[in-house]
Order: C-alpha cells, then sequence, then structure tokens
C-alpha cells in the first residue's frame, strides 16, 4: 500500500476542465438566454450549466460534434423535451426575462411563441392550405379570407407561395422534400411565432433546395429570432450572425460568427471548425 | 478464379432454389384459396335467388331463406365493430402514445397479445358466464359483446402498431406548433396511420364475422325473424353451422348460400376500404 504506485497510474488523466469564452451581448438585444442550463436524460446529463445568450432578430447557430448537447439545448427552448417523463431540464431559459422552465407556464402558449421545424420534413397528411392554417386554428379564429391571407403570407415568407398556389387543396405529403420543409417553415410561421428553432433543417435537403431554405432563413430574421443546430460549419458561416460552439455537453465558446471563424479563442473550438476533430 | 466462380455458381444455384421454394409456397396456398372460393362459388351461387333475401329460415321441407340470419348477423355485428373500434383505437393510441415502455404498459400488452390468440369458445362461455347466465336468456347484447372481445384486440394491436411506425418527429412537430397532445394524437396522429387503423377494423370484421362458437353460447339462433338484441337471435354461422350437417339438400344449399355470403361480404369490404384508403392518400 506505501509502494509508489506505477507511473501509468500516477499521471491522472486531464481533468475534464473546459475554458469558455462568452462574448456578451447588449442586454437590450437580448431576446432569449440561457442560464446555467442543465439536462438530463434520466441519470445522463447532456448539458452542463451552459448559459447562452440569444439576440433579437437575428440568427444564433449552435455547431460541434454529434452528440455535444447541441439539439438538447435546443430542445429545452421550447420545452418539446417534456412529452417525455425522464427527460429534465435545470436552470433558466429566460424569454424576454421570464423563465419559461417555471412549472406555472404553459406549455402549449409557450410553444406557440417558440416555434420548431425538424431535421426530417414532417408534413402533416392534410392539404397544404390546412397543414399552413393547422396551428393558427389552435388559438385564433380568422373569417375565410383572414385565414386565406395568413396561409399567403406565411407561404411566401417560406418562399413557397409561387410553387405551391395553385395546388392549396392538394396534400401536403405530394411535395418535394425541399418544399416540404418549406412548407414546415410556413408552418411554423403562420403562427406568429417570437422564436424559431431549426433543428438541422438541411440535413435530409440537396444542395438546392439547402440554398433556398437558407435565403428563407436570412429572410426571416427581420422578423424572428432564430436559434439553428447545424452539422454544417459552411452553412452557419453564410446564415448565422453569433455562432456557439459546444462540445461534450458544454458551451466552449459563443462570439459573433466572423469572429468564432476567423479568430477562435478556444482551442478546442479552432481544432473544431478547422476539421482536426468532430 | 475458379474457387471465385465456384462459389458464386454455388450462390446462384441457392439463390434459385430459394425463390422456387417461396413461389411454390405461394402457390400453394393460393391453391387453397382459390380451391375454397371455387367451391362456394359452385354449391352457393346455384341456391341464391329473391327468396334468401326475403324470408327466413324455413321449417323442414318449405320454402324459407336467410333473411333473419343476414340481418342478426349484420346488427351484431355492427355493434361488435361500434364497440371494438372505439375500444380498440383508445387501447391502442395508449399504449403507443402514453404506455411506451412502462411496466403497466407491457402488462396491457400482453394481457391483448394472448386475447388476440384466445380460442373464441372460451371467449363465448366466459360471455355466457358474465351475460347470459345472470340475465337467464341468450341475447344479440350478448353475441355482440363476445364477438366485440373478440374484434378489440386486433384493432388494439393494429392501431398500436401502426401508431409507432409515425416518426417521433411527426408526432413531436404537432405538439411544437403548440397543439395539446390530445389535438395533436387526433388531429395528426391519427390521420398519418388511418389506412392501417382501418385495415386492422378490416382484420377484426373478416375474424368475427365467421365466428360461430362464441355466438352458440351468447345469441344462440333464432328460426324466426327478429330485432329483439335482448333476445336470442338468428345469425349465418349458427344457421350454416346447423344445415351443413343437416340430411335435406335445401337446407344444405342454403348452408353453402349462407357461406358465400359471409365470404362476398368481407371480399367487399376489403375492396372497398382498400379504394377508399387509396383514393385518400393519393396526393
Amino acid at each position: 500500500m506505501t509502494a509508489t504506485p506505477p507511473a501509468a497510474v500516477a499521471t491522472a488523466p486531464e481533468p475534464q476542465v473546459f475554458e469558455s469564452f462568452v462574448e456578451a451581448i447588449p442586454q437590450e438585444r437580448i431576446k432569449l438566454e440561457t442560464r446555467k442550463l442543465s439536462f438530463f436524460y434520466g441519470k445522463n446529463q447532456a448539458l452542463h450549466e451552459v448559459s447562452l445568450p440569444f439576440a433579437g432578430n437575428s440568427v444564433t447557430a449552435l455547431i460541434g460534434p454529434s452528440g455535444c448537447g447541441k439539439s438538447t439545448l435546443l430542445r429545452a427552448m421550447n420545452r418539446i423535451y417534456a412529452l417525455y417523463p425522464g427527460q429534465r431540464a435545470e436552470g433558466e431559459v429566460l424569454l424576454d426575462g421570464e423563465n419559461i422552465l417555471d412549472r406555472k407556464v404553459d406549455l402549449t402558449q409557450l410553444r406557440s411563441r417558440v416555434g420548431m421545424v425538424f431535421q426530417q420534413p414532417t408534413p402533416f397528411p392534410m392539404s397544404i392550405y390546412d397543414n399552413v392554417a393547422f396551428g393558427v386554428r389552435l388559438y385564433e379564429k380568422l373569417s375565410k379570407p383572414d385565414m386565406d391571407a395568413r396561409v399567403e403570407e406565411s407561404l411566401r415568407r417560406a418562399a413557397l407561395w409561387d410553387e405551391v398556389k395553385d395546388k392549396l387543396k392538394s396534400s401536403g405529403l405530394g411535395l418535394s422534400g425541399g418544399q416540404q420543409q418549406r412548407l414546415c417553415v410556413a408552418r411554423g410561421v403562420a403562427v406568429r411565432p417570437e422564436v424559431i428553432l431549426l433543428d438541422e433543417p438541411a440535413s435530409a435537403l440537396d444542395p438546392h433546395s439547402t440554398a433556398k431554405l437558407e435565403e428563407t432563413i436570412v429572410e426571416l430574421k427581420r422578423d424572428y429570432t432564430i436559434v439553428i443546430v447545424t452539422h454544417n460549419l459552411q452553412q452557419a458561416g453564410r446564415i448565422s450572425d453569433h455562432a456557439a460552439f459546444m462540445y461534450l455537453g458544454r458551451l466552449i465558446e459563443f462570439a459573433r460568427t466572423d469572429r468564432l471563424f476567423d479568430n477562435p479563442r478556444a482551442s478546442r473550438t479552432a481544432d473544431y471548425i478547422t476539421g482536426r476533430f468532430g | 478464379m475458379a474457387l471465385a466462380f465456384n462459389r458464386r455458381g454455388r450462390r446462384s444455384v441457392a439463390n434459385g432454389a430459394f425463390i422456387l421454394a417461396c413461389t411454390l409456397a405461394t402457390a400453394l396456398a393460393l391453391v387453397f384459396l382459390v380451391a375454397i372460393l371455387a367451391s362456394l362459388l359452385v354449391n352457393g351461387v346455384g341456391g341464391i335467388n329473391l327468396d334468401v333475401f326475403t324470408m327466413s329460415t324455413p321449417a323442414t321441407g318449405s320454402r324459407g331463406g336467410l333473411l333473419n340470419g343476414i340481418v342478426g348477423s349484420l346488427a351484431m355485428c355492427a355493434i361488435a365493430m361500434v364497440l371494438a373500434i372505439v375500444i380498440g383505437i383508445l387501447a391502442g393510441t395508449w399504449l403507443a402514445e402514453f404506455a411506451r415502455d412502462s411496466t403497466y404498459g407491457k402488462v396491457v400488452r400482453f394481457t391483448n397479445d394472448v386475447l388476440l390468440s384466445a380460442p373464441s369458445i372460451l371467449v363465448g362461455l366466459f360471455i355466457y358466464w358474465l351475460l347470459v347466465r345472470p340475465f337467464h336468456g341468450f341475447s344479440g347484447i350478448a353475441g355482440a359483446v363476445a364477438l366485440a372481445l373478440l374484434a378489440a384486440p386486433v384493432v388494439t394491436r393494429t392501431t398500436e402498431d401502426v401508431l409507432k411506425l409515425q416518426s417521433r418527429q411527426l408526432r413531436e412537430s404537432g405538439v411544437a406548433l403548440g397543439a395539446p397532445v390530445w389535438t395533436a394524437i387526433r388531429a395528426i396522429m391519427w390521420r398519418a396511420a388511418a389506412g392501417g387503423i382501418i385495415t386492422g377494423g378490416l382484420l377484426a370484421f373478416a375474424r368475427i364475422s365467421g365466428e360461430t362458437a362464441p355466438l352458440l353460447f351468447t345469441a344462440l339462433n333464432n328460426q324466426l325473424f327478429s330485432l329483439d338484441m335482448t333476445k336470442p337471435i338468428a345469425n349465418l354461422p349458427s344457421i350454416i353451422f346447423n344445415y351443413a350437417l343437416s340430411a335435406y339438400d335445401d337446407s344444405r344449399r342454403l348452408a353453402w348460400v349462407g357461406a358465400l355470403l359471409i365470404t362476398i361480404a368481407v371480399l367487399g369490404a376489403n375492396v372497398i376500404v382498400r379504394a377508399f384508403a387509396r383514393e385518400r392518400k393519393r396526393p
């Protein structure tokens, strides 16, 4: 017991210390913010005290290798995880200063303020028109002309109107993958949310559809706060104003996108964006 | 080279043999199906006339038809299907959307699977004990409940299965728009799974429409036309069961006609609903 342990044991593994750099955003520009947000899948901790601001009317990209917690973070912000018993969040998520993790928050109300678009296009099995009107009908009683106008406006914003205006009554399932994804964007926009969460929205799309979707996203930031999870660094570079690099459930670096890419401060960020790992 | 060629040769022989075996098995199944249908047609079609649909089962040796049996079977199947569809869809939805891997869910799923293959005569006895003996009488209601008990597990199972086939993201995307979970299930998940659920209902209908054993203990039979579901009621399977063994040609002919009618009903329902489902699916 008193003998000196062998060298291999004596050198303990490098403690999991992560340098973390968070660039400040002026308080008045912050729309959404996580504070010391931790997330658990049962006993597995997927997020470790992530504190991250999201500026209003801008696009924030979450980047990092698979399993780093990007999607988990996104799913905490509309509490979609609450569908699954055993998943829970600790800490705070502030939307306009109000903690949405609070028990008293009405989840359906919250989700009408924070929309979400998923990786796979998920058109509902109904007409294009009804797809867009679905969310609106949950909360508003619009007259037929008003609803028509809302549907058109939403489809225009998603850059889909010209392609579908003559077949609004046909099934949303008949559209191409890229069109379906823009239909999902239109559907989300139609309920007039404040924040739109996009979970790798282009990963199932071809390059042409991806380009169209990216244009749409950049258009949308005039009116909405957008958070996008992406594996595609070029995409993050093209469309985002801010970017957050995550690793192993921790926030490593958050900065303006150009600064994060040109001049990363954390070595792990540099390694990732130069393709040395991940 | 030789080895590679040999191996490839062996594989293509094995492949051919496998395809041949599959084809033969399919052909064997088809032979029996066609044989059954053919014997039904040959023996049944000749007996179809207006009397079948306008007169009740005859006293031996006199004119008669199957009206009482047709109406009784339709009434009991209709009630049974309504019960089975309501219970089956709700139970299947609960299993797929809420229970998931909880212990209670597993117990319910297992029990349902057992019910799925329960001998129908046991179901008949159970309903006899539950609804016939306490109320001192066979009844159409008891028959319908027995049939529902046979049909509900089929609907439950298929509903659960087709709902589970839907993507998790579709499930979430309704909720993510701000829809309450119940609304998302009703307006999106059920609609997406409609084709499969309808198929489940058809399978269930096909299963119960020819069932005889459970009806012998519950609805019994009735020589006369009756719409009173609280009394014994005539039904095609019981009539077939009785008449098929009869010494009289007329009675046996009616049994063939009854069997043909049941087959046509199941086949027709299948065709109609499939055409309908295809129409809906078309983009």
